[in-house]
């Protein structure tokens, strides 16, 4: 097996959208696999190690970022499972294109049975809402883009 | 065997557990704190968990962050290394409570172990020699005058809650004790919460000597025999070695017992150690026991041939202890120097920051434990340990020439370290003919140096 059979497996994984592959071929055994982490993947067969393209990361509602902007974060204060409503049946506290005042709620980071209430802490309209509903996040997690006023 | 625990330490306590889960085929999840974001190890594990900013407290020490770390992680158990959480038996409690196995002892055990106090009663309840004490709490310095004159001066004034070397006060005269009690309970009261204070005889001039205890969760226990722990720098150690220079066999089998005797009263399982201070006379006493890995634990698996951190997920996870006393023997020698990030040159004040150089030595007989690498940026938030240098030969004095020869190689700049000081103590007469004592670095290697 080559680099170029590698190249060619990693094109079939990226094509097909999978995220696993291993293969046996003889006594040399390649297994690849996509994650957000590079570092993650390996050639096990002697040859050149094989490099997956760069994976989606954990947050996938990323929606496109205007880099020029700046756009405030609002960042997880604390390690939990995060919710965009009050309950499974309430509306969503907020959504992008929503306006954000300082005291606002804008989610609840659930911890140990605890439901947190998270605040704003700033003013603007909401850009981005980065990570998905009922995702573990951890401490410092970008939560929200908000394009302050 | 568990599928996935949580490592809730960090630096090369928490690469030492990531390395063990993996040959195990355990699943790893680091937590880390911002101040440690970067650092290359936690990309060992098989995912990561920001817990919070580089404070201890917010961090490392904060229990409702690491068991919704855990609880977002998905694992069946929490390795805490040693340090931060490890004795902390509430911390045990709710990690079981939440149906989280804690990597340790019994609650019962960390608790009862974890009071000197109690431990000194259990001590004695084993048959294990202790110190001539106060018998419990000295409440008033009446009492402390009262104690000191029946067991004699010099005395030691211990906090309860106390342990490792820390909350320790020493009397020579009645005066002196009159004048420090008072500060000694407030210190205790800052320190661990807990004022309670106890006495004992002062063992002057004491050989360290701390003994490795494994045992499970169905009562079987054994012991790994001792570690010399007796070079140390204002109590904290610097170079273990095993087994112990010039012991007698017969008082070593004692020590190994009693430490087994005392594992034994408490229903003890998990990795233990139980401490004892030494004399000149060849009397030892029960000094504490700690309920957790030691920072030490490479000395006695390099030298008995035993895996203590698998040991430990294994028995958490249930299994057997499957190793006989008599099957357990010490081969050849084993010593292992910490190197801490500190300025031997400036009183030892930490040297945090970025390692521009770093080169870890390597060879026959060499062992090195750290999360250390080139690029590595030491923070000033935690403790200064840059690693361990382990060495294991057939004989002490191959041990100490290898130590020495490793000792050469490190590259580190522009950290400074202890390489320098542990150098000289295995250069120094005393320590090549076995004869050191916890008081030597301080009264005999850094008076003279001034």
């Amino acid at each position: 097996m080559d680099i170029k059979d590698i190249r060619q497996l990693v094109k079939l994984m990226v094509e097909n959208d999978l995220s696993e592959l291993e293969i046996a071929d003889g006594p040399s055994k390649v297994h690849l696999r996509r994650g957000a982490d590079p570092s993650q993947v390996a050639a096990v067969a002697p040859g050149p190690q094989a490099v997956a393209p760069p994976a989606p990361g954990p947050a996938a509602g990323d929606t496109q970022v205007e880099p020029a902007e700046n756009l405030v974060e609002i960042r997880s204060p604390m390690v939990g499972t995060f919710y965009t409503a009050s309950s499974p049946d309430s509306e969503p506290y907020i959504q992008a294109g929503s306006a954000v005042t300082e005291d606002a709620v804008v989610c609840i980071v659930e911890a140990m049975k605890v439901m947190n209430e998270i605040k704003a802490e700033c003013t603007g309209v909401v850009r981005e809402v980065c990570v998905n509903n009922a995702q573990p996040v951890e401490f410092g997690q970008v939560l929200f883009r908000v394009k302050p006023s | 065997m568990f599928s996935r625990i949580l490592v809730a330490n960090r630096g090369e306590i928490a690469l030492r557990i990531i390395r063990a889960c993996k040959e195990l085929g355990v699943e790893t999840v680091a937590v880390f704190s911002e101040a440690d974001r970067d650092a290359s190890y936690l990309h060992l594990a098989d995912d990561r968990i920001c817990i919070g900013p580089a404070p201890s407290s917010q961090s490392y020490l904060n229990i409702p962050r690491i068991i919704a770390a855990a609880e977002i992680a998905d694992v069946q158990a929490i390795h805490p290394g040693y340090g931060f959480l490890a004795e902390n038996a509430h911390f045990a409690e709710i990690c079981r409570d939440c149906k989280i196995e804690f990597i340790g002892p019994s609650v019962a055990s960390m608790r009862a172990l974890g009071d000197k106090i109690r431990a000194k009663e259990l001590a004695r309840a084993a048959r294990v020699p202790v110190a001539p004490d106060s018998k419990g709490e000295v409440e008033t310095v009446d009492d402390a005058v009262a104690v000191a004159n029946r067991i004699g001066y010099p005395v030691a004034l211990k906090a309860a809650a106390g342990g490792g070397g820390r909350g320790i006060r020493f009397a020579h005269n009645e005066a002196t004790l009159r004048s420090v009690f008072k500060q000694a309970r407030s210190e205790a009261e800052a320190a661990f919460k807990d004022g309670r204070l106890y006495m004992e005889k002062c063992v002057e001039n004491f050989r360290h000597i701390e003994v490795q205890v494994l045992g499970d969760m169905r009562g079987q226990i054994v012991h790994l025999y001792e570690r010399e722990c007796s070079v140390q720098r204002r109590r904290q150690k610097l170079i273990e070695e095993t087994p112990a220079p010039g012991l007698d066999r017969d008082v070593r089998e004692e020590i190994c017992a009693a430490a087994v005797r005392l594992a034994k009263e408490v229903e003890y399982y998990s990795a233990g150690t139980v401490e004892f201070m030494l004399d000149s006379g060849g009397e030892f006493y029960f000094l504490e026991a700690n309920t957790r890995i030691q920072v030490e634990h490479p000395v006695t698996e390099v030298v008995v041939g035993e895996d203590l951190l698998k040991w430990q997920l294994r028995i958490a996870s249930g299994e057997k202890l499957d190793l006989s006393q008599h099957h357990v023997k010490q081969v050849g020698a084993g010593i292992e120097c910490r190197i801490n990030a500190e300025d031997p040159e400036h009183g030892f004040r930490p040297s945090p920051g970025r390692v521009e150089a770093f080169v870890a030595p390597g060879g026959p007989g060499v062992r090195w434990d750290s999360h250390v690498y080139q690029g590595y940026e030491i923070p000033s938030a935690y403790d200064s340990l840059v690693g361990k240098l382990v060495v294991h030969r057939p004989t002490r004095a191959e041990a100490i020439a290898t130590a020495r020869r490793a000792l050469d190689e490190f590259v580190i700049y522009p950290t400074k370290t202890t390489i320098s000081l542990c150098r000289e103590v295995l250069s120094h007469q005393k320590f090549l003919k076995g004869e050191w004592e916890t008081t030597f670095i301080e009264s005999q290697m850094l008076a003279a140096a001034r």
